[in-house]
């Protein structure tokens, strides 16, 4: 390795040497560097960093290895009647066939990102997706409706998996997608992009699970245009540090964008939900709801942020909602929600609660014959419920999945 | 059936903790309906929520025993399958969770509690069809999460319906007239007359005799500063309504 690219980052743990071995070890490109200098500038974020406190990379990554007892974790998110990508540390395969409206393309070299500044993980994931066997990135540009649902999945032992996946929905295109992060990888870092042109609709579930030695940064960029319509639904159960972040921008008027998502942390997992939405049109309109169950020794964090600029985010309607549930003493939940509002004639609303389970309903369920586990059980999957429900088809597959984590 | 010797408790924590029931005495034979009347703090609900268990209250002293079993030092929920159940003064709301699919995990974790088999879809289905029928409850009002945005009677009478389903062998029947009008005060008597039974005892608390006019008690007790005061036949009850606790307690005491 050149002495130029150790210094890139400022005291470099092992993971951080490593990531600049794997940068070095891939063809030179010159937007690829652009990305991996706006990770190396700051390195694996960590506590000192705004908006990392509570998620510290550089302290859960110190190595990049493959994580003791990493195996094959079966993806809960039905791959029949869908087409699958799926990205592992060492491969790549995709649909053979593509039906009318889904153009792919498996490029080599890595693409311009222009917010790599703001999202390091993702400006991580840029840069070093690609390789022998796997995309730079992988451009989907859809035009249809009734097409049938893309599905990406992230899954296989390994080392690390990078993958950059940019979806553009040209203007009236309705799409839905599903991500399942099945863990596998001691370091998975991926950066999805989503484009959504006048009129366009897309419904995106994320469904993450993964081990108490892995690490998961799931970065998404959504930008809207004129009367878009974006929906997302997100399913985390953490990992030794998980955090999935989407950045949303309003860009025309009109625009809709539902954002709700559920964490639920076992001892040992730790799930980030981090979003920031930017109002940067007028009359566009953000509903989110985030909901989160923790156990002693898991944590959960949530961090959410709406922008609305003064000339631009008139007329704005957003409302921002995280309730949390800590279930045993030892569980830990840090909230920040904020609202940062220029514009004078708007309604934003936001509310953060946090709490354990409601003793009069425990015990009235209690006395009615159900044991103390199962009303527990019963309450926080009603709870959580409200945030999955706009994940259509695969609605009650993530309710299986959180009442399974639930009766463990 | 339900037998209570010498019952002690209190309510709240450590140094906090405050003695409401005192040396408590009272036993309702199998078959029979027993009412607990009594002035505002004498401590009836503390009762209620001592004998099923809720967390926070203390039993220091005394006994209680459903047929012969000690239940004080059960589970709530064990002693609910032993056949306890207590109609709340205020029903709790319980958002996300259907009333059918309430009362049947309830009714199957009885049963596994009790080593009974489950009870099966259709079963349940047409039993829950004709309780409903008979206290006038809506089908579709099953399908509602169990008592959100029901109406004080709808919640009482959801009370009767799941003790009907659950056919608990001692009733505690907590204030079940507040809130009623007359014509819901009918509908739930008529469940809870339909409930009585040479195997089954009922504890009905009330403040006042209106509603032993339709569950027509065995024996009236009144309670007053935590243990019963004075003991009757249903006569008692008219007189309290005559006379006032004042009048009968004075002459009790």
């Amino acid at each position: 390795m050149s002495t130029a690219l150790r210094d890139l980052i400022a005291n470099p743990n092992a993971a951080e040497l490593e990531l600049v071995a794997r940068y070095a070890m891939l063809p030179e490109d010159a937007r690829r560097e652009r990305a991996f200098e706006a990770f190396a500038k700051g390195g694996l974020p960590h506590r000192r960093i705004e908006g990392w406190h509570w998620s510290d990379f550089k302290a859960a990554l110190q190595v990049i290895e493959t994580p003791a007892g990493a195996g094959a974790m079966e993806d809960p998110l039905p791959a029949d009647g869908a087409l699958v990508f799926a990205f592992t540390p060492t491969g790549f395969t995709w649909p053979e066939d593509l039906p009318e409206g889904i153009r792919v393309l498996a490029k080599p070299e890595a693409q311009a990102f222009g917010a790599s500044e703001d999202m390091p993980l993702g400006a991580l994931a840029a840069a070093l997706a690609g390789g022998k066997s796997k995309p730079g990135t992988l451009m989907i540009e859809v035009t249809g409706q009734d097409l049938p649902r893309l599905h990406f999945r992230f899954s296989g032992a390994g080392e690390a998996n990078f993958a950059r996946v940019q979806i553009f929905l040209r203007p009236g295109a309705q799409l839905t997608t599903s991500e399942s992060y099945l863990g596998g990888a001691g370091f998975t870092a991926s950066l999805m992009e989503f484009s959504l042109q006048k009129g366009a609709a897309l419904s995106r579930t994320v469904y993450q699970r993964a081990g108490t030695a892995e690490v998961l940064a799931a970065t998404a960029s959504v930008q809207l245009d004129e009367g878009a319509d974006y929906t997302q639904t997100v399913l985390a159960f953490g990992g030794k540090l998980a955090r999935l972040e989407t950045r949303l921008t309003h860009q025309e008027t009109g625009a809709k964008a539902t954002m709700n998502a559920a964490y639920l942390c076992a001892a040992g997992h730790h799930a980030d939900l981090a979003t920031e939405v930017r109002h940067g049109a007028v009359a566009c309109v953000t509903r989110q709801l985030t909901k989160g169950a923790v156990l002693a020794g898991g944590r959960g964090v949530y961090q959410g942020k709406f922008f609305v600029p003064r000339n631009v985010g008139q007329k704005t309607d957003a409302d921002m909602q995280h309730n949390a549930l800590l279930l045993e003493e030892g569980a830990e939940v840090f909230a920040k929600p904020e609202l940062e509002i220029y514009a004078d004639d708007v309604e934003c609303a936001h509310g953060n609660t946090s709490g354990a389970l409601d003793a009069n309903q425990m015990f009235y369920m209690r006395q009615r014959g159900i044991a103390e586990e199962e009303a527990r059980a019963l309450l926080t999957e009603a709870f959580i419920a409200e945030a999955l429900e706009e994940a259509g088809e695969l609605e009650e597959i993530l309710r299986e999945q959180a009442r399974a984590w639930l009766a463990r | 059936m339900l037998k209570i010797e010498n019952l002690t408790a209190t309510v709240g924590e450590a140094e906090e903790a405050k003695q409401i029931i005192n040396g408590l005495t009272l036993e309702v034979p199998a078959g029979e309906v027993h009412a607990i009347m009594g002035p505002n703090g004498a401590g009836k609900s503390t009762l209620s929520y001592v004998l099923t268990g809720r967390s926070g209250y203390e039993v220091t002293g005394g006994s209680a025993t459903l047929n012969g079993e000690n239940i004080l030092e059960m589970e709530p929920e064990e002693r609910a399958a032993k056949g306890m159940f207590l109609s709340f003064q205020y029903p709790v709301e319980i958002p996300g969770v259907p009333v059918m699919t309430f009362v049947r995990t309830a009714m199957n974790s009885q049963r596994k509690l009790r080593g009974e088999d489950e009870i099966s879809a259709p079963d349940f289905i047409k039993k829950s069809r004709e309780i409903a029928k008979q206290l006038k409850l809506d089908a579709e009002m099953l399908k509602r999460p169990v008592n959100v945005g029901f109406s004080g009677g709808e919640k009482k009478r959801l009370e009767i319906y799941q003790m009907m389903m659950l056919e608990p062998k001692f009733l505690i029947l907590d204030e079940t007239d507040s809130g009623l009008d007359i014509d819901a005060l009918k509908t739930v008597a008529e469940g809870v007359n339909a409930m009585r039974s040479p195997e089954r005892g009922m504890l009905v608390i009330t403040h006042y005799q209106r509603l032993l006019d339709y569950i027509k008690p065995d024996k009236v007790h009144v309670m007053a500063a935590g243990r019963i005061v004075k003991t009757g036949g249903p006569d008692l009850a008219h007189r309290l309504e005559a006379e006032g606790y004042e009048g009968v307690l004075g002459e009790a005491v």
